[in-house]
């Protein structure tokens, strides 16, 4: 089936869906089914659309739009059918997340949240195949006031103030990338990409523009520094539409940077590939520092994002420092590295915000240290967000490891023949990464094990129960996608290897030979997860049965009354907490948050830009009542006032002026 | 894929370490004995140990899961994977797909997620502080192998550890001090690993060393014991199959094989001696002091990558 047909299919649902939602809003469980069922069916159509664009010829569609000045043209190149796919198949998830899920919010206006959800899958998906700049700022306006009212969604104080941040950021990089494209069309003398690509900039307008990109794109990205809204904003908003913010949105950022700096403007100069290693170096290593002091689940996903967001721009940023310098296995290395993790990322994140939906759902509080001892009262939730945690901390053969070994080589190689900078910045860069591995297997052993593991902390955890069906079925598919993205990673790293080649313009190369993972040369390194998950199987065999041959006519293993605690009687205060736990990190890297507590400082003061905002709305508001409404009511008091002394209560005087109507009528009448 | 004779030196390599690790930490407790000058008991008192508790009762605190119970058979899988990834008897690693080094140490990684995990698991305060020690030392270790290694890698022109090893030994290493701060940076690193005085004392459960075992017992506590030893040999290994690789065997022949084992038992009984040494003749250090030391390791891993750059 022809790409465009599903794709206009999804949107068309998406739409219907979202106004039929708000249509339903007065009979909710209606609305929750209508919006998860369309969420559903345009992710599939959706996800139908990317993959078959993703091998397929690149597509052109090109309507008269209602807009003399800009044509309405998409297109779907292997790119931006990655994203399609991408962003399609996490809605279909989030959907079916969302027919259970969404029941908390009952009463609060779920027939809202339906329409937002479905605009907001819809205009994801516009804003990576639209092809002329003015659409794609449309999009893109859309994609951010749609979430911006998802945030806002609990309208407590610290939604609307993180909704106000993000707001606020959203913008201020919409005017960079609408300067980007200026500068841009300036030049081709049209809006369409089509154009920009036939006439790219040129030096130093070329570089500007590819900041200013940079600039905008990135705080859509939640790089470092221009992080500061995503880790409050993506907390506030509802589960499943974190995971998709987190998930797939933040995502378009880099895809946007990839879109500006090599789609649009050619590659460019090395000195952008080294800028965007460098922010995603920070952002890697800051992003899990800041995530491992949180006590917050959502937050410290949210910082994570940070971290991920990071890993993939050290991907790109050294696939666009190979194609530069023009070294095209570096370029499609990197650029395939960047994009598997992407893919990744989209999988793995969106089952931990699911998984902290599933428990929040239960427990109603995000605090960590409430909780514990879930595993054994919601276990499917916790074996699905053990294979995300295992697979966000890259650790073999789940798909996190797969995209973080293939940076690792696009680093490599960057590194073995290259300039003097780029010899020196991408050894580094690998050293933060390792990093950066170290700290978030620590992170996500606190998070799974102050969450599910040991005695529970509060009443709640200890009577929780495992949430209804539907989450279930939804967290176990992204769990699945981990394994598979991981096992099969032999199948998934050509294709996506020939999308970064297709992307850059570059012969392909070649990333596997049968079951072996190989970057380009097999020389320089192998790799074969299905292997290793074969041999972790066949030795886990040996330790079993060594304990069986032992265990054969012996008591069975005994559960004791309570753990050792030196002589003392053990209670709860006594286990480890979220806090305790990364308490020797907090020490060992005290500037690194002395760096946010400055940082926040910032976004303080944004914060108390919106509080300055709302007083002035205030005084305005109040500004108005005195010049115009309070006058008139004055005015209408004083006159009444007046009347009453016309009425003096005495009848006699009453008879008076009755008599005097009379005199008065009659005189009329007469004359 | 590996021919039948590379998966074989494989499958051997794997037993020859599982077989072989009582021994080597009851070679450490005679060791330490001799130099606190006192009986120690013989060197295969680790063997009986583990006898013994594989026939006493498995008991467990009623706040553990699931994760408690899989731990001791994840941590010895891990491990092996890593074992048979590892050029120990021949110079090539016997399987080149798990023998990358990136996969090496995210392997280790594997094997600390669980270790950490199910002291959380266990609801005991000092398993839990434990787990947060062992996954801090990590934090702080992980970056210096990595970057030592990343040079060594860089100077052979793969990062597969046998090909490194390969390159040492032909003296292809275009430049001899990066490769020797390298291999320095990586053997303090290792140190670290082996979980050894100054930096961790693994024979004191009741203190928070060796944490997260606090409440393991009978055949899970032999298995973890035993996987213990089992690290510390492999780590030992891992380091002479890079930097130390001066004898290994070149292809699969017996007689090769046999030498290769004869010298790797030679280099791992002298890296071990010398690892005694040091660890009997130094007091513990703070913890909260680890990163000064770290740091150093950072350091020298950092000047081998200078001199790589530099092409001294």
């Amino acid at each position: 089936m022809n790409p465009f047909a599903l794709l206009l299919t999804s949107l068309a649902i998406s739409v219907v869906g979202a106004f039929a939602s708000l249509l339903a809003a007065r009979h909710e469980a209606t609305a929750i089914r209508l919006a998860g069922l369309a969420g559903g069916l345009a992710g599939a159509a959706g996800l139908a659309a990317g993959l078959a664009a993703l091998t397929g010829p690149v597509a052109v569609l090109d309507v008269v739009g209602p807009m003399p000045f800009a044509r309405f043209v998409l297109r779907l190149d292997p790119l931006s059918g990655l994203m399609v796919a991408v962003i399609s198949g996490l809605a279909l998830v989030a959907s079916l997340y969302s027919l259970a899920y969404v029941r908390e919010y009952a009463g609060r206006g779920v027939g809202p949240m339906g329409f937002f959800m479905n605009l907001f899958i819809a205009s994801m998906i516009l804003v990576v195949v639209a092809d002329n700049a003015f659409w794609f700022l449309v999009f893109f306006e859309m994609m951010s006031l749609a979430s911006y009212f998802l945030v806002i969604f609990d309208q407590d104080d610290e939604a609307v103030s993180a909704g106000f941040l993000y707001f606020l950021v959203a913008h201020a990089g919409s005017v960079a990338i609408m300067a980007a494209f200026y500068l841009m069309a300036d030049a081709a003398g049209s809006f369409d990409f089509a154009a920009f690509r036939a006439h790219p900039l040129q030096g130093t307008a070329a570089s500007v523009a590819f900041l200013l990109g940079l600039v905008g794109f990135g705080a859509k990205a939640g790089m470092i520094p221009l992080h500061i809204w995503l880790p409050r904003a993506h907390p506030a908003a509802p589960s499943h539409a974190s995971a998709l913010m987190s998930g797939v949105m933040i995502k378009i950022g880099v895809f946007g940077i990839v879109k500006v700096a090599i789609d649009l403007l050619g590659g460019g100069v090395v000195w952008w590939g080294l800028l965007v290693l460098a922010l995603g170096a920070i952002s890697s290593v800051l992003g899990v520092v800041y995530a491992l002091a949180e006590h917050d689940i959502k937050k410290l996903l949210a910082y994570h994002s940070v971290e991920n967001v990071g890993i993939i721009l050290l991907g790109v940023g050294t696939g666009m420092i190979g194609l530069a310098s023009g070294q095209p296995l570096v370029a499609v290395l990197g650029l395939m590295a960047g994009l598997y993790h992407l893919v990744n990322h989209a999988v793995f994140k969106g089952l931990l915000f699911l998984g902290a939906g599933s428990v929040i759902y239960r427990m109603h509080t995000k605090d960590m240290e409430e909780m514990g001892g879930l595993a054994k009262t919601m276990p499917w939730t916790s074996l699905s967000f053990l294979v995300g945690a295992l697979a966000i901390s890259a650790i073999p053969p789940l798909n996190g490891f797969v995209s973080e070994w293939y940076t690792y080589q696009a680093l490599f190689a960057a590194a073995f023949d290259g300039t003097f900078l780029v010899r020196f910045s991408t050894p580094i860069a690998a050293t933060l990464l390792a990093l950066t591995g170290a700290l978030a297997v620590m992170c996500f052993v606190k998070a799974y094990g102050v969450i599910f593991s040991g005695a529970p902390r509060s009443h709640h955890a200890a009577e929780a129960r495992e949430v209804p069906a539907t989450m279930v079925a939804a967290m176990l598919l992204l769990a699945a996608a981990c394994v598979a993205l991981g096992l099969a990673a032999p199948l998934v790293a050509p294709v996506l290897g020939s999308v970064a080649a297709a992307t850059l313009h570059l012969p392909a190369v070649t990333f596997a030979d049968g079951a072996i993972l190989l970057p380009g040369d097999a020389g320089r390194a192998v790799l074969s997860t299905p292997l290793i998950a074969l041999l972790l199987l066949g030795l886990a065999a040996l330790p079993m049965l060594l304990a069986a041959v032992f265990a054969v006519g012996r008591r069975i293993p005994r559960t004791t009354a309570a753990p050792w605690a030196c002589g003392y009687l053990p209670d709860g205060h006594m286990t480890v907490s979220a806090g305790s736990f990364a308490q020797p990190i907090r020490m060992f890297f005290a500037p690194l948050y002395a760096i946010r507590r400055s940082a926040d400082g910032a976004a303080a003061d944004l914060g108390h830009g919106f509080d300055g905002f709302v007083c002035r709305a205030r005084r305005s508001e109040s500004l108005f009542d005195r010049s115009l409404v309070a006058p008139v009511e004055d005015a209408v008091a004083r006159f009444g006032r007046r009347s009453q002394i016309i009425q003096g209560g005495d009848f006699r005087i009453y008879c008076l002026y009755i008599v005097a109507a009379l005199v008065a009528l009659l005189l009329v009448t007469l004359r | 894929m590996p021919s039948f004779a590379q998966l074989l030196v494989a499958v051997v390599q794997v037993l020859v370490l599982v077989a072989a690790a009582p021994l080597v930490s009851g070679f450490m407790r005679v060791l330490r004995a001799k130099m606190h000058t006192r009986h120690g008991p013989g060197p295969l008192q680790d063997y009986r140990d583990l006898f013994k508790l594989m026939k006493r009762q498995d008991l467990r605190p009623p706040a553990s899961g699931f994760v408690f119970k899989i731990m001791p058979i994840v941590m010895p899988a891990a491990l092996m994977v890593v074992a048979m990834g590892t050029p120990i008897l021949t110079r090539a690693t016997p399987i080149p797909a798990i023998g990358d080094l990136i996969t090496t140490i995210y392997l280790f990684a594997l094997a600390r997620f669980f270790f950490a995990l199910s002291g959380i698991d266990s609801g005991s305060s000092f398993a839990g502080v434990g787990a947060s020690r062992e996954l801090t030392l990590g934090v702080l270790v992980e970056p210096v192998m990595l970057l030592s290694l990343f040079v060594a890698a860089l100077l052979a022109g793969s990062t597969n550890l046998g090909e490194i090893g390969a390159a040492v030994a032909d003296g292809r290493m275009h430049s001899a001090a990066a490769t020797l701060l390298a291999g320095c940076a990586f053997a303090f690193a290792c140190y670290v690993e082996l979980g050894k005085l100054p930096y961790d004392m693994a024979e004191a459960e009741q203190e928070l060393q060796e944490g997260p075992l606090t409440e393991y017992s009978g055949p899970s506590l032999a298995l973890i014991k035993w996987s213990m030893s089992l690290k510390q040999l492999l780590v030992v290994a891992w380091f002479i199959g890079v930097f130390l690789p001066f004898g290994n065997a070149a292809d699969t022949s017996l007689p090769a094989l046999a030498l290769a084992f004869v010298v790797f038992v030679v280099k791992v009984v002298a890296i071990f001696f010398a690892v005694g040494i040091v660890e009997n003749s130094v007091a513990r250090a703070r913890f909260r002091l680890t990163p000064r030391h770290s740091w150093l390791g950072v350091g020298v891993a950092s000047l081998a990558f200078v001199f790589y750059l530099a092409g001294l």
